[in-house]
């Protein structure tokens, strides 16, 4: 029980560290780049501005103080759900933070599924016949779906759908789940497609590669030699072996999707995390970057904890 | 080892490929029902970035601000000044004080009319140096405004004849004064022109809807949408997919690819790329290095390889009346042995070696036509080093001037001396950024501004022109076009020069 706590409170502690490094990292690297919510708010007119006048916006924007007063500020803001305000919008990050993260949410858990799914599914496929046809036909996926970068595969799609067959639900305007959840599937549907394949190509490899291992061990050829099916054999005895590296890749995966979409978002209109913290850096909204960026490093480490919490349940071997 | 069954993979294929389909084929029927509305949608690639009209110069926020507000006069598409919220004005005899009579029955959104005590108010606003209006520099000359009645009359120190163009655009937007004194600018939306304000959903949409009160005639459609589609490639296909009706281009390597389903409006348009020289930085401060440049460029070479060809080269003037004869410029297509020349009398007979700065993000042309000038400025024996950087760092060191030399794409005006007094004179404010200044500029742009005879004007800018050209101050590229795309379904938009979206108010959706 104590060897249990001392785990515990090491992972915890581990946790706290990491996001309070991630923290000062991003504070940092944003005030050490040129350029300020005034020069971003008031472009080139920034120099027509009055010394009291910029006096006044630095006390407006909170930037009038030292830097370590700055990120205490904010931090203690944060750890109280005040996450700052983004000033060119007059809108509190949390508010813009609920309409966005859901967003960016719910495309990482369809890429997900559809990534673990398709991804899985090859495994088996390619390692049913290792070195063969079969094994060649899921390589070559891989390859194509790692090799081609989504901005290409996400211009391909809507050259085809939008140009060709005049569809394109990311033309209208974003619309969340819970208004009209048919027009928001079908606005996920290519962003979560072309984010899949980039998240099947890695849990294929994944998947193909614990296959190969597992189907060769001894259990597996006993159980085989007691007349068990071959269906039985793979989908019970192989895949629940081989679940626990096609677990780790995903949970990688899906935390890359968190903060990594941002490309694929801009192509599809998505109103997510990617594209308000890219907003906040062109703007040089402190506030709205530091506080997504630790939002989205939040939802890594809970994806860890979470990932090692399917572990216990897949293998009780593991404690 | 064991093995999959036949059906196995075919299964899998068939159920991975049936789960798309099925989900594709629903969706067609469902998306192609959703356009009915008389609500104009438009795509734009940036959004809003605040709601005080005085202080924004974001190209998306001055656009769609610029249908909620109106100024006391408008330019038209062929770039005259008309009435707007003023009706009529005379100046008297030397050109030193304005009097405005104000458009009648004019009221705000929120329903509380428009008065002269309102156009003072607003004028004010922009004069006060608290407010970091963009135009206030417009009312430099300005030492009184008073209100009486109908009747609004600004009194100048000197002759200001170009002030009826500095009247137009959203940074000269008219406010209410009940407004301006509750400090709501920027914070509540209340306007005169012809949508009102609805909603602003950040990253997502802006909505107006339609002002029934117009003091013009009001907009037949029932409101506008503008929807936020980042990339530009995804705002053609939605217009392809007909999702929206109507949007604005920039990038030609995309306006290239608008088919004849769509319509295509192409407009030269007052802004300009530039390769800005600042003069107060060596190498630059020698004028021989700024003629060796400027002679190494081939303009419409770089309009050729840079913007496929889209674009025109133009000279410190973009607006039609000001435009000056290329052919008198130094070097008026490119001579590289003219440069070599000019690298020699500046004591470079070997070359030497510069770095330019250009903007990434929104401002697609950048890298290409710092490309462009790279090649040819290499032909001369000149190094270009490009410094790639993003807006928010580009911005403040261009502020300060704390650059050698810079590619940038300026903004331009209806009027030449709105267009340039900030930045080639001694005292304007953007003087740091334009890196050069002299007596002859300063008293040439304070003859512009007190001559009030269109010839006699033509002529003083005409000696500016020369004078930016034989110094070689900056060297001025091309002038791009804008691209309006629109469906077929859309008629009555014609695009205005100046980047104004206000001809909105006479669109008709079949």
């Amino acid at each position: 029980m104590a060897n249990v706590r001392k785990r515990i409170t090491t992972k915890l502690l581990t946790v706290a560290s990491t996001l309070f490094g991630i923290s000062i990292f991003v504070f940092v690297v944003l005030r050490v780049v040129p350029g300020d919510t005034i020069s971003s708010s008031f472009g080139i007119e920034t120099s027509a501005l009055s010394p009291e006048k910029i006096a006044s916006l630095k006390q407006y924007f909170g930037i009038d103080k030292p830097l370590i007063m700055q990120y205490v500020t904010w931090l203690k803001g944060f750890v109280t759900g005040n996450f700052g305000l983004s000033y060119h919008t007059g809108v509190p990050v949390t508010s813009l933070t609920l309409h966005s993260f859901p967003v960016t949410l719910e495309l990482a858990i369809l890429a997900t599924i559809f990534g673990v799914i398709v991804g899985t599914l090859l495994g088996i496929y390619s390692a049913s016949q290792p070195g063969g046809r079969r094994d060649f036909v899921g390589q070559i996926f891989g390859l194509l779906a790692l090799a081609i970068p989504s901005f290409v595969l996400s211009t391909a799609i809507i050259a085809v759908f939008a140009n060709r067959l005049h569809y394109f639900p990311n033309g209208f305007e974003y619309s969340p789940p819970w208004v009209n959840l048919w027009m928001n599937l079908q606005q996920m549907m290519f962003p979560a497609v072309v984010l899949g394949i980039a998240v099947a190509a890695p849990v294929m490899r994944t998947a193909r590669s614990s296959f190969i291992d597992i189907q060769d061990r001894d259990f597996i050829r006993t159980a085989i030699g007691k007349g068990v099916s071959p269906r039985r054999v793979r989908y019970v005895h192989v895949l629940r072996n081989s679940l626990n590296p096609i677990i780790t890749m995903t949970g990688i995966q899906f935390g890359y999707l968190l903060g990594g979409a941002v490309i694929v978002e801009q192509i599809f209109a998505l109103p997510g995390m990617g594209r308000q913290i890219l907003d906040g850096i062109t703007k040089r909204e402190y506030a709205t970057v530091q506080s997504t960026v630790l939002i989205v490093a939040i939802t890594f480490v809970l994806i860890n904890l979470l990932t090692d919490y399917i572990y216990q349940k897949v293998d009780p071997r593991i404690q | 080892m064991f093995t999959l069954s036949k059906k196995g993979p075919k299964a899998i294929a068939v159920t991975i490929v049936a789960a798309l389909g099925m989900t594709g084929a629903i969706s067609l029927g469902v998306a192609s029902s959703a356009s009915a509305a008389q609500t104009l949608n438009i795509g734009i690639s940036a959004d809003m970035d605040k709601l005080d009209p005085h202080t924004s110069t974001n190209f998306a926020t001055v656009r769609i601000l610029g249908l909620v507000y109106s100024e006391l006069v408008e330019s038209t598409t062929d770039l005259k000044i008309v009435p707007g919220l003023a009706k009529s004005w005379y100046w008297n005899a030397d050109s030193t004080q304005l009097k405005m009579y104000i458009r009648p029955g004019v009221k705000f959104h929120d329903g509380t009319p428009f008065t002269a005590v309102d156009a003072k108010a607003s004028l004010e606003r922009i004069q006060n140096p608290a407010n970091g209006a963009a135009s206030r520099g417009n009312l430099g000359l300005v030492t009184s405004i008073t209100a009486s009645g109908s009747q609004l009359t600004i009194n100048f120190s000197a002759s200001n004849a170009p002030f009826l163009a500095a009247l137009d655009g959203v940074n000269m937007a008219m406010l209410s004064k009940k407004d301006i004194d509750a400090g709501l600018i920027g914070k509540k939306v209340n306007g005169t022109g012809p949508y009102k304000f609805t909603s602003w959903s950040p990253g997502t949409s802006v909505k107006l809807a339609t002002n029934t009160s117009y003091f013009k005639t009001a907009p037949s459609v029932a409101g506008l949408n503008f929807q936020i589609i980042p990339a530009e490639s995804s705002i053609l296909s939605a217009l392809n997919a007909g999702t929206i009706d109507f949007s604005y281009i920039g990038n030609p390597a995309i306006a290239k690819q608008v088919t004849s389903s769509l319509v295509m409006q192409k407009v030269p348009s007052l802004s300009y790329h530039v390769l800005q020289l600042n003069a107060r930085k060596a190498p630059f401060d020698n004028v021989n290095v700024r003629l060796a440049i400027a002679c190494a460029i081939d303009r419409q070479a770089v309009v050729d390889s840079a913007a496929l060809g889209e674009g025109s080269p133009t000279g410190p003037f973009t607006m039609p009346a000001y435009r000056s004869s290329l052919s008198a410029r130094p070097c008026a297509t490119g001579n590289v042995t003219q440069a070599k020349k000019y690298l020699a009398l500046a004591g470079y007979p070997n070359g030497l070696s510069i770095d330019v700065m250009t903007e990434g993000g929104e401002y697609a042309l950048a890298t290409p036509i710092a490309l462009s000038v790279q090649s040819q400025l290499a032909k001369a024996g000149i190094k270009m080093n490009i410094q790639a950087l993003d807006a928010a760092t580009y911005i403040p060191k261009w502020l300060a001037g704390d650059f050698g030399a810079a590619v940038a794409n300026n903004g331009g005006k209806v009027d030449p001396d709105t267009m340039y007094t900030r930045y080639f004179t001694s005292t304007g404010n953007l003087n740091k950024v334009a890196g050069y200044s002299s007596a002859t500029l300063d008293a040439l742009f304070l003859k512009g501004k007190s001559t009030g005879s269109a010839t006699r004007r033509s002529a003083v800018y005409a000696s500016i022109t020369k004078e930016l050209e034989t110094q070689a101050v900056w060297v001025w590229l091309f002038a791009p076009y804008d691209y309006y795309v629109s469906s077929k379904s859309l008629s009555g938009f014609t695009p205005n020069p100046n980047g104004s979206l206000l001809e909105l108010r006479n669109v008709k959706l079949s």
